[in-house]
């Protein structure tokens, strides 16, 4: 039927059926503004305002919305004409760039039309109300945080109350306790606006998905039902001869290549026993065949033509059940390539075996031995942009990639042998990713795409559904740990033992290098003390099995995760068995600085060991902020202050975790950087980095800004495709602050010389004063200038350089690999209210004091914070993905999986210790991964302070808070 | 998959289409449930018609006496937004986020709810009555839900009524403010002394714990209404004890 719609004031006529969506008629009448998320009524991501009420538009169809007003955040602002899209912002759009409210920049259109309903309806709310109106909106980067207080700043201009306006812009910073080395700096330290901010509060088509080519396809992937089986016969012929059906694809017509999909260097740290289509399936969800039609429609039709008779195999879902003699052997393959100690007639994909010290030794000297044994769920990154993935050869007959992904240059390199082509053949082009947290450091879906069109020739486009994003995406490893540890009288620990068994669903991806971080990171944080400090004994010993259940994989903290949940729920325990504050009993036995990392002469991410002292820690430091923001000492160990007055079924809890992370994975991790200069004085820099949401682009582009001397407008970066920039290793690890930072400095450095000298020579050419040597030339507010203070500017030597002597393209070009892994430290604090009878808690507040280095961005550094405390908090309280005992996934979209909400945040308070980390030029180490860690055992430990509930299973439930008050009692 | 719109002007119009055999024809709300990927397994899985209430003029909510109207089409945030008894109110903001109470209308989410629904529970409890066009016929809530669609199929919900002098409270217990609820116990009282309980937080539809007289006995009336209330997300013991104490609180609380 042909329907008109309103939009922004426009009248549409459009061809839709009695199925089309609202946001299907938008998308393809160009809005692509509204985004595509769960297309299921939960994310909020395709919010539009009909009669200026917000609206999931993939919840109401293109017909309900005629004859009503719909407005997409393009109506924002004014009018948007001529070459400069950057005017004429509305208040809220200026606000959330000015306050750092956009990290992806995937919710943020529903954001601002969310947030314009409000202010229309109440233009002065409560940040209750504010909190209340986005809680449609899920964001998985900011922890609202910033957004929240984007909209009250903009609500408050709007008003005209400059003062509150002043208030709300100034809280968004974080407290940070400087190094002196940062007062000299003009743009690192500074919180500059996100260089990517504008076209996203724009909604402009910077996405993936975004992009349309003509005669593209619709890829669909069937998927298998049942959790383990063969597949005795497959028949496509029903579905092929639907008309606009172009290709369905079987494990009969594509080359059987073993690959890994995770993201990693070469050689991958871990066994290649994944195909692109087989004749096995391994879990719900796993890959039966590919289709590709004119539409989704026919697509999906064409799913349920395909008829497939499976032959059921015995299925595992417990990670205990694997290893057991006699179990089924879900990797029976011949062509498994093994890595390693993976054993796949164990169901085993991974072993680690370190002994650090004289474990059995450190256990006899101790006066008391604590067992204990702790469990964490399979966990989703829940990013709101799915995997999209666009391939369609170009005029080269080289195969496009257009991709979400987090590894463009891994990517390209690990498709080629599954596909067939030589590197050389593809390219991947990485665009705005709409947050990712590990899930995109996958080669998931882009060999889908790319086999249908090498089958097809024509361009192919595949989503993921929601329903496939939770089936068949990459959680985060679900792990049963035990641990041991030996503690003198005095609080010094002996020796530490843990045992991880962490579950890697059907496929072995990041099978080794996940469970060894939870050794690497959580396991080398308390040394112990005196002698054991110098010589500590350590044990980690860990199995990675294969299960019946959705492939697991990277997750922000990667498996330190996992492991800092065990290690800070134990470390409670035994800190007040002593009868010891919880903090000072950590602190006591953490390492500390020019120590020995000690896992690093032991384990390196399946790669040689590389010695690491700890340059730098601020832990002591850290701990006293910490103490002095949370007041410690009123509130840990006082009676009354863990009563609510009136209220005496509830209680009040405290509780804490420390933290150490990486940056980078030493020896490893490159990434490099190339800049060149413009005529004008500004700068292209393409690096190969992948900035996720998280700001990369933009600290990068302060450290180039800095050395060069130019506002951060001045510096244009493009960044992640394989033909145009250099190779990084991409988005993980916490290293691209570090790496790719360091690489872009270096470029800079050079290009800055060349400067210096073409700037010296045209002074010294002038003849008007004494001769100037480049080494005395400063770059500084896009000039070069002189001791004596004569100065050429940048644009005059842009010209100079390209056009009027001894020509020359003013360049550089560096890379950088990690020499080390800098750990940063931290401390988190939660505070609880907690139900006696009923076992229910809230968190109140957490806080999360940091040694991350120098912060480059205080606004994008503290964004990261943020958006880590709320998906710990969810990992702590309400995230899981169960199964059933036959393997069906109970958790199979955004409707069963609740991530916190805005008005579900507690208040939230960050604080920044710096140190210089030398091995960095701007001594800077990861901000990003440490804040998801800390937060699930904080709270656990204050539900314990609150109640006595010894909660060692995750999440923390109601029922187990219930339960372990019954038990305590 | 919808295989037809369609937007009628009057009621009338509107029970003629739904009254039809083929294709099955539903009413279209909101579309919160209906337009979803995803339908909860209370709205029919299959592909059918959709009737778009827009134009019906059934949205509102009016005082009438001892009794309260409100329309079918009225959304969930307008009731938060309401004069309805606050525990009510409660229900319906925490029912659902923002958005999706502006989109979600009153009879849609009651038709479409599970029992985990905090606001079902609620109207249950205070023995909410559904008004059926063509012939104004009068369902009480909890009688809709054993049988869904053989009591709507070809008839419209118009308006669900309340009654106005019933004190009223809702306790819940929840992994986070906003998660759906492990255990919700609404109580509904009477000025005679009628006193109803309805427990959710499980299964296909909120379950009538008591309605009696008085409030004797409700803590055991709650505990055997919890008795096999398993599922994944909480085990039926936990439940039992909890609602005993919610029921406990919800008495006190009564407004």
């Amino acid at each position: 039927m042909e329907i008109t719609l309103n939009v922004n004031g426009k009248q549409h006529t459009v061809e839709v059926s009695a199925n089309t969506s609202l946001l299907d008629a938008l998308r393809k009448l160009g809005y692509t503004s509204v985004k595509r998320g769960c297309n299921d009524g939960t994310c909020g991501a395709c919010t539009v305002l009909l009669d200026g009420k917000p609206v999931y538009s993939c919840s109401v169809l293109a017909a309900q919305a005629t004859g009503h007003q719909i407005q997409t955040v393009d109506s924002l602002g004014g009018q948007k004409t001529g070459w400069d899209f950057t005017l004429d912002l509305h208040p809220l759009q200026e606000a959330f760039v000015e306050v750092g409210a956009v990290q992806c920049g995937f919710c943020t259109p529903a954001m601002l039309l969310t947030a314009k309903h409000l202010l229309d309806k109440n233009p002065n709310p409560t940040e209750q109300e504010v909190r209340d109106a986005l809680s449609g909106v899920i964001c998985r980067c900011t922890g609202y945080e910033k957004p929240v207080k984007a909209v009250l700043l903009a609500a408050a201009r709007m008003r005209g109350d400059e003062e509150k306006a002043h208030q709300f812009a100034a809280e968004v910073m974080p407290e940070i306790n400087p190094v002196p080395q940062v007062e000299k700096y003009h743009h690192v330290g500074k919180p500059e606006r996100k260089v990517d901010a504008l076209k996203l509060v724009q909604g402009k088509p910077a996405f993936a998905e975004d992009f349309d080519m003509p005669g593209m396809l619709i890829a669909k992937v069937l998927r298998s039902p049942v959790a383990h089986a063969r597949i005795k016969r497959i028949d496509v012929s029903k579905a092929k001869a639907l008309p606009g059906v172009h290709a369905v694809l079987t494990w009969k017509d594509i080359p059987r290549v073993p690959y890994s999909t995770a993201g990693q260097s070469d050689p991958i740290p871990g066994p290649l026993d994944t195909f692109s289509l087989d004749n096995k399936v391994r879990f719900v969800g796993d890959r039966v065949a590919f289709v590709a039609a004119e539409t989704e429609e026919i697509a999906e039709k064409a799913l349920e033509l395909i008829e497939v008779e499976y032959e059921e195999l015995p299925v595992i879902i417990d990670p205990e059940d694997a290893l057991k003699e006699g179990a089924p052997i879900i990797h029976d393959e011949p062509e498994y390539v093994n890595f390693g100690e993976s054993d796949p007639k164990r169901n085993i994909a991974a072993r680690i075996r370190i002994d650090i010290g004289d474990v059995e030794k450190g256990f006899a000297e101790a006066d008391y031995i604590f067992e204990g044994e702790y469990e964490v769920p399979r966990a989703h990154q829940a990013y709101t942009e799915p995997h999209v993935t666009i391939t369609y050869w170009d005029e080269n007959d080289r195969l496009v990639v257009r991709t979400s992904t987090q590894v463009p240059f891994h990517t390209r390199r690990q498709l080629a042998p599954v596909l067939n082509l030589p590197i050389k053949k593809i390219r991947v082009v990485k665009p705005r990713i709409g947050g990712g947290f590990g899930g995109k450091q996958e080669v998931l879906i882009e060999d889908v795409a790319a086999h249908l069109t090498i089958a097809t020739g024509r361009p192919v486009k595949y989503v993921y559904t929601d329903e496939e994003e939770f089936i068949a995406g990459r959680p985060r490893h679900h792990m049963k740990i035990r641990l041991k540890t030996g503690v003198k009288k005095d609080g010094t620990i002996t020796a530490n033992e843990m045992y991880a068994l962490s579950d890697t669903g059907a496929y072995g991806g990041h099978a080794l290098t996940v469970v060894g971080n939870t050794g690497h990171k959580a396991m080398a944080l308390y040394v112990g003390d005196g002698e054991y400090r110098k010589h500590p004994n350590i044990r980690f010993y860990a199995d990675t099995v294969y299960t019946n259940t959705v492939p697991t994989g990277a997750y922000r903290g990667y498996g330190a995760t996992q492991g800092f949940f065990a290690v800070e729920r134990h470390m409670e325990k035994i800190a007040r068995a002593l009868g010891m504050d919880s903090i000072e009993f950590r602190l006591k036995n953490a390492i500390r600085e020019g120590e020995y990392h000690p896992f690093s002469l032991a384990w390196n991410e399946g790669r040689e060991p590389a010695p690491e002292t700890i340059e730098t820690n601020a832990l002591e430091e850290v701990v006293k902020r910490a103490k002095e923001a949370v007041n410690w000492d009123a509130k840990y160990g006082n009676p009354e202050w863990h009563k609510v007055p009136g209220k005496p079924h509830l209680r009040r809890g405290i509780g804490v975790a420390m933290l150490m992370q990486g940056t980078a994975i030493a020896k490893l991790d490159m990434g490099g950087a190339f800049i060149k200069m413009n005529e004008d004085g500004s700068f292209n820099m393409m690096v190969g980095a992948a900035d996720l949401g998280t700001g990369s682009d933009t600290v990068l582009a302060q450290m180039a800004a800095e050395v060069l001397g130019v506002p951060l407008e001045d510096i244009i970066v493009t960044s992640g495709d394989t033909d145009f920039t250099p190779f990084d290793k991409g988005a993980y690890a916490s290293s691209t602050t570090y790496v790719s930072g360091a690489a872009a400095t270096k470029a800079a450095e050079q290009v800055a010389e060349r400067i210096r000298i073409r700037a010296a020579a045209m002074l010294n050419a002038r003849g008007d004063g004494e001769e100037v040597s480049p080494d005395d030339i400063v770059l500084a507010d896009r000039k070069a200038t002189a001791p004596d203070g004569r100065f050429v500017t940048l644009r005059e030597i842009g010209f100079n350089s390209i056009h009027h002597e001894n020509q020359e393209q003013i360049m550089g070009a560096a890379s950088f690999m990690a020499p080390a892994s800098p750990p940063p430290f931290a401390i988190q604090i939660a505070e609880v209210t907690a139900d006696v009878e009923t076992g229910e808690f809230w968190v109140d507040t957490l806080t999360t004091v940091a040694d991350a280095g120098v912060v480059i961005n205080p606004i994008t550094a503290s964004g990261q914070v943020e958006g880590g405390v709320n998906q710990g908090l969810g990992y702590g309280t309400t995230e899981d993905m169960p199964y059933t005992e036959d393997g069906q996934p109970l958790v199979r979209s955004f409707k069963d999986y609740h991530v916190p909400l805005a008005p579900e945040m507690p208040r939230l308070k960050t604080i920044f210790v710096e140190t210089f980390e030398p091995t960095h030029p701007f001594g800077v180490k990861s901000v990003a991964e440490y804040p998801l860690n800390g937060v699930a055992p904080a709270v656990a430990n204050a539900v314990y302070d609150a109640l006595g509930a010894s909660v060692d299973i995750g999440p923390v439930t109601p029922e187990k808070v219930w339960r372990a008050s019954k038990e305590k009692k | 998959m919808h295989l037809e719109y369609h937007r009628p002007k009057t009621i009338d119009e509107a029970v003629a289409l739904l009254a039809r055999e083929e294709p099955f024809t539903v009413p279209l709300a909101g579309g919160a449930f209906l337009n979803a990927q995803s339908r909860p397994p209370a709205i029919p899985q299959e592909d059918v018609a959709v009737v778009d209430l827009q134009d019906l003029g059934l949205g509102g909510i009016k005082p009438r006496g001892n009794f309260i109207d409100i329309g079918a089409t009225a959304s969930l945030q307008d009731v938060v937004e309401s004069d309805l008894p606050k525990a009510l109110r409660e229900a319906a903001h925490i029912e659902t986020t923002y958005t999706r109470r502006v989109l979600q209308t009153v009879a849609g989410t009651l038709v479409a709810a599970d029992g985990i629904s905090p606001f079902a529970t609620a109207m249950m409890a205070i023995d909410a009555r559904l008004t059926l066009a063509p012939n104004d016929e009068v369902l009480l809530l909890g009688e809709l839900y054993p049988f869904r669609w053989e009591h709507l199929r070809g008839k419209l919900i118009t308006k669900i009524t309340v009654p106005a002098n019933a004190k009223f409270a809702l306790e819940t217990v929840a992994p986070s403010p906003l998660s759906r609820p492990l255990v919700v116990v609404a109580v509904a009282q009477w000025p005679s002394g009628r006193t109803r309980i309805v427990l959710g937080g499980w299964g296909e539809a909120p379950h009538l714990a008591m309605d009696g007289p008085e409030p004797t006995g409700a803590e055991q009336a709650s505990r055997n209404a919890a008795y096999e209330a398993a599922d994944y997300r909480a085990s039926a013991e936990y439940r039992r004890e909890v609602a005993v104490v919610l029921v406990r609180r919800a008495l006190a609380a009564l407004e």
